[in-house]
């Protein structure tokens, strides 16, 4: 304990050191990012998320570093995590639980279990042999964390800290600890800072980031910051080499894996939980895996069969694994998990029917027609229904034990006959009740209460019967495919689109629909054009130089 | 009926017959088994299989003694004193059980010795120096280690999970007779199960249901021996998993009707997963299970369900019973399954058939002599009953016979089947 109190002392000083305050307004205890963008316009400091952290830490130090502690969450804006990450900073304690994690981090890498594959001089070392291990470790580690190359004082006055701090303690690699923990907790690691050069456009080592996160949700890895260093990303061929590259790489999947948890809102499902006494087949790691099983799901359609993107909600085909097999029903005979394809005719059908997601739109111990129709307008249409008024009387909706009113549909019924209800519930419920044969722990059924169960329905002035009509129509719905196009967009630049960019998504979702779907294809489309690699006065002066082209 | 018309799946009810059209032509494809799995197959895992009870506790006023409690009572009053409740000379003490097993062990010279990592209960062991304790222990080996530590001649037994090697009243019953002076069996009239062998006869009982000729010499055993009448009880039932370790799957196939169907195929498998709890703390159901590798853990037979009741054809069985120190498969000879398939999936129901003397006894010899006393079992009292009351499967040779009649419950929930051997898979009791 008094090591660390010591530690905490020495990391205070090598935060000062780290010149927090000068690229983020952040004050050097760590309190404010006040240069955070909005949530629209450009977005020139995002906040890793906690998936980007880890597996930036996973990457640069490895896979066998625990990354142990509490994330300040994450905020989502109009849908989006990745909007969110602009528009927050670090509170006093966020900043105390990133120091924390930190240190936990920089002690496993520098231990001796670690030390001589990350650090690779003597433990022992000291003088001037300590100070060129410290400048070579720092100068290598610095250009990972921060993904930016340090400038040579930066890292001098690095290494000198570590020695320094070393001498104090008796120990180098703690003071290569501590030093690198203060490393951990700075802005220039927890915050993307993607400012423009003195020429005002994006650098090689920022569009580096860019890239990396959106189809790896990480940092850059090595060749990717030696093209940056090369200048290879400023020039069409080396960028369309990288991305090729990047894209042609296993970890795509990890990238889509991450927009999807983000789009489908897939990071509620930690807190999912459901009356076990109602639903005694789901359990926590029931939500666990169901998440994981739509995940698995789209990445085997979007990745593994490069698939059309409108066939999630019509596909039989489901990642499935056998603690899943009593929520479905169905006998699972292999051990690990395999794409399980229901017969045609079957209720099972499309991203619709996910049980995770059916159990995530629902209360813990029963349906929410309303719940689950609001989530598919806001998530998969993009649309916003408002918020329920805070007088509104729920009584009936509630009564599961209504003699007369038996069903789900009947008491949302009764509810509707409020006209001021009425306005939203008609745009939800109808969707909503076409999934009703799946319960709320998303459990296939025919009856309610010894009722049949009603599933049709109309939505977008057209009927449907069931969970597998209704899957078809999101299938052609226009308003779908252009939701996600928006949601790609919106996730890669970390910000809402403004009035300037609308007539680029536009053009988006055209040429989406051109090559098929193909959310691959609408990946390269956006990591191959300039505009992504712009900052907002890069995009206004290629558009003006389009525009004189055009006239 | 015709063999062709099949079982709407249970989703189908609700489905249009242009879907089910479609997915019949999707079922002959590659695709997997849909919601509610293969049409025609009904699986359930049994989650308990226990003495059937008859529930008349009139006909057992005392319940039969066990080893133990025949000790006390054996005592001199002035030893009787020392484990008595204080003023209550003959009402033993609980807390004084523990030192009241260590002196009857004394006195009767029980043995226990846990060879495999060389300490012994009592004393010392010797071990053979060919001993390897990872080999798989024999009956020869056990006398050979009994000899070396003083059992008497040809004595000592494996025991507790093949952990021990033991002598005592659970080992060799007839050592003893004295400890199953005051065993009681059971005198009632009425006893679950059904007439096995089509003759009312003396001793028979009747049926919970009135029936006549009912065959359950078993309960007539142990009808009065406490942990078995209470494992039989209704809530014990439905609380406790038996054998949740190494559970018996029961798989109908060739279902075409749920609720009459004139011929069906039953299958029983023992399953080689553990069972699973759900959130209520009862059994998952919905779970695939793998079947057992062992053959001689299946069997099938025909069946046939009548207004939601299915009844077998009699077929040797030999289900898996594994519950904490006990692993003694139950052979049940000409065993007929009478069980209701209830409308949640699961089934209710009993094994009917002889339980073979060698495979009943394992299972209480493997008890030892603790597991007796803590249960109120004796060993030698149950030894000697069942061999006089076993009424099936005569040894020509010997003129004995080898089985009796019983009645095992089970209760269970819906399950799934998978890797079963093809000729179990593909058979559609026809």
């Amino acid at each position: 304990m008094k090591m660390r109190r010591k530690t905490a002392a020495l990391l205070l000083a090598t935060l000062s050191l780290l010149s927090l305050g000068a690229a983020t307004g952040m004050t050097p205890n760590g309190v404010h990012a006040g240069a955070v963008a909005p949530a629209s316009g450009p977005a020139p400091v995002r906040r890793l998320t906690e998936a980007q952290y880890r597996r930036a830490i996973a990457d640069i130090f490895g896979e066998d570093i625990k990354v142990v502690g509490r994330f300040e969450p994450d905020l989502r804006v109009d849908g989006l995590l990745a909007v969110g990450t602009s528009a927050i900073s670090v509170s006093p304690a966020g900043l105390e639980q990133y120091d924390d994690i930190g240190r936990g981090v920089a002690e496993q890498a520098t231990d001796a279990g670690h030390w001589d594959k990350l650090v690779g001089c003597p433990r022992d070392a000291h003088g001037a042999e300590a100070l060129s291990c410290a400048r070579r470790f720092f100068s290598q580690t610095g250009l990972k964390l921060f993904r930016r190359p340090l400038p040579a004082a930066e890292a001098e006055r690095l290494a000198r800290s570590a020695v320094a701090i070393g001498d104090q303690l008796k120990a180098f690699p703690q003071g290569v600890a501590t030093t690198l923990a203060g490393m951990l907790a700075s802005p220039q690691f927890l915050f993307r800072l993607e400012l423009p050069e003195a020429s005002g456009r994006l650098g090689g080592y920022t569009k580096a980031s860019r890239l990396s996160f959106l189809l790896w949700n990480s940092a850059p890895d090595d060749a990717l910051l030696e093209a940056a260093a090369a200048g290879s990303l400023d020039t069409p061929a080396g960028l369309r080499a990288q991305v090729e590259r990047l894209m042609a790489s296993p970890r795509l999947r990890d990238g889509v894996r991450a927009f999807f948890t983000d789009f489908l809102q897939l990071d509620e499902f930690e807190t999912l939980s459901k009356d076990g006494l109602i639903y005694p087949a789901f359990s926590a790691s029931i939500a666990s895996l169901a998440r994981e099983q739509t995940l698995r799901t789209l990445t085997d359609l979007l990745i593994d069969r490069n698939g059309d993107y409108r066939d999630i909600f019509t596909t039989r085909r489901i990642a499935m694994t056998r603690t899943l097999g009593p929520i479905y029903d169905v006998p699972v005979a292999r051990d690990g998990w395999y794409i399980h394809e229901f017969p045609q005719g079957d209720p099972r059908v499309g991203l619709l029917t996910h049980a995770g997601l059916l159990a995530l739109h629902s209360h813990p111990g029963r349906t929410s027609p309303t719940l689950r129709g609001k989530a598919m307008r806001e998530i998969l249409l993009c649309e916003k229904i408002p918020s329920p008024p805070a007088n509104v009387n729920f009584a009936v909706v509630q009564d599961v034990n209504n003699a007369s009113l038996k069903t789900t549909r009947q008491r949302l019924q009764a509810h509707l006959d409020d006209e001021e209800c009425a306005s939203c519930h008609k745009k939800t419920d109808p969707i909503g009740l076409g999934l009703e044969q799946f319960d709320g722990a998303g459990q296939f059924r025919t009856r309610e209460r010894g009722e049949l169960i009603d599933v049709s329905g109309s939505f977008d002035k057209k009927a449907f019967d069931g969970a597998g009509d209704l899957g078809q129509l999101f299938h052609d719905s226009a308003a779908a495919s252009a939701c996600l196009v928006n949601s790609v967009w919106r996730y890669a630049n970390g910000r809402n689109p403004s009035a300037g960019d609308e007539d680029d998504i536009r053009a988006l979702s055209a040429q989406f629909s051109g090559q098929g779907y193909r959310l691959t294809s609408l990946l390269r489309t956006i990591a191959l054009d300039p505009a992504f690699y712009g900052t907002s006065t890069d995009v206004r002066i290629a558009r003006t130089h389009e525009g004189k082209k055009e006239g | 009926m015709s063999r062709r018309r099949k079982q709407l799946p249970r989703f189908g009810r609700g489905l249009s017959a242009a879907s089910l059209v479609a997915m019949a032509a999707t079922l002959a494809s590659a695709a997997d088994a849909p919601t509610g799995g293969e049409p025609g197959v009904r699986a359930f895992v049994l989650s308990n299989i226990y003495m059937a009870s008859s529930g008349d506790a009139g006909a057992c006023p005392v319940l039969a003694d066990g080893g133990i409690e025949e000790y006390f009572k054996s005592l001199p009053p002035e030893e009787q004193a020392k484990y008595s409740v204080a003023g209550k000379l003959g009402e033993l003490e609980q807390g004084k059980r523990p030192a009241l097993e260590q002196d009857m062990d004394r006195h009767f010279g029980f043995r226990r010795i846990s060879p495999r990592n060389k300490s012994v209960v009592s004393g010392q062991a010797k071990l053979p120096p060919d001993f390897d304790p990872t080999a798989k222990p024999t009956a020869e080996m056990a006398l050979r280690i009994g000899a070396l530590n003083g059992f008497p001649k040809n004595r000592g037994r494996w025991a507790f999970s093949n952990q021990v090697i033991a002598y005592s009243a659970c080992t060799d019953p007839l050592d003893f007779p004295q400890l199953g002076k005051h065993f009681r069996t059971y005198d009632g009239k009425v006893a679950p199960g059904i007439d096995l062998d089509g003759k009312t006869k003396r001793g028979d009982f009747s049926g919970l249901d009135g029936a006549k000729g009912v065959d359950n010499q078993l309960w007539r055993v142990m009808g009065c021996v406490r942990a078995f009448r209470e494992n039989g009880d209704k809530e014990v039932v439905e609380k406790i998993f038996i054998s949740a370790r190494a559970p018996t799957l029961i798989e109908i196939r060739g279902i075409d009707d749920p609720r009459n169907d004139p011929e069906v195929t039953v299958n029983i498998y023992a399953a080689s997963g553990s069972l699973v709890r759900n959130a209520r703390g009862g059994a998952l159901a919905g779970m695939t299970f793998d079947i057992d590798k062992d053959p001689a853990l299946r069997a099938t037979t025909r069946g046939r369900i009548v207004d939601g009741v299915l009844t077998t054809d009699p077929v040797d069985i030999r289900l898996n019973y594994k519950e904490q120190i006990i692993d003694a498969p139950r052979q049940i000879l000409g065993a007929r399954i009478r069980a209701t398939l209830k409308p949640d999936g699961g089934i209710d129901g009993a094994f009917f058939g002889y339980y073979s003397l060698a495979s009943y006894w394992d299972s209480i010899e493997q008890m030892t002599q603790n597991g007796a006393n803590l249960t109120s079992v004796s060993c030698p009292g149950v030894y000697r009953a069942l061999h006089r009351f076993a009424d099936g499967y005569k040894d020509p040779r010997t003129g004995r016979y080898t089985a009796i009649s019983s009645a095992y419950g089970f209760t269970g929930v819906r399950a799934f089947v998978a890797n079963a051997p093809a000729e179990f898979a593909s058979r559609r009791g026809q």
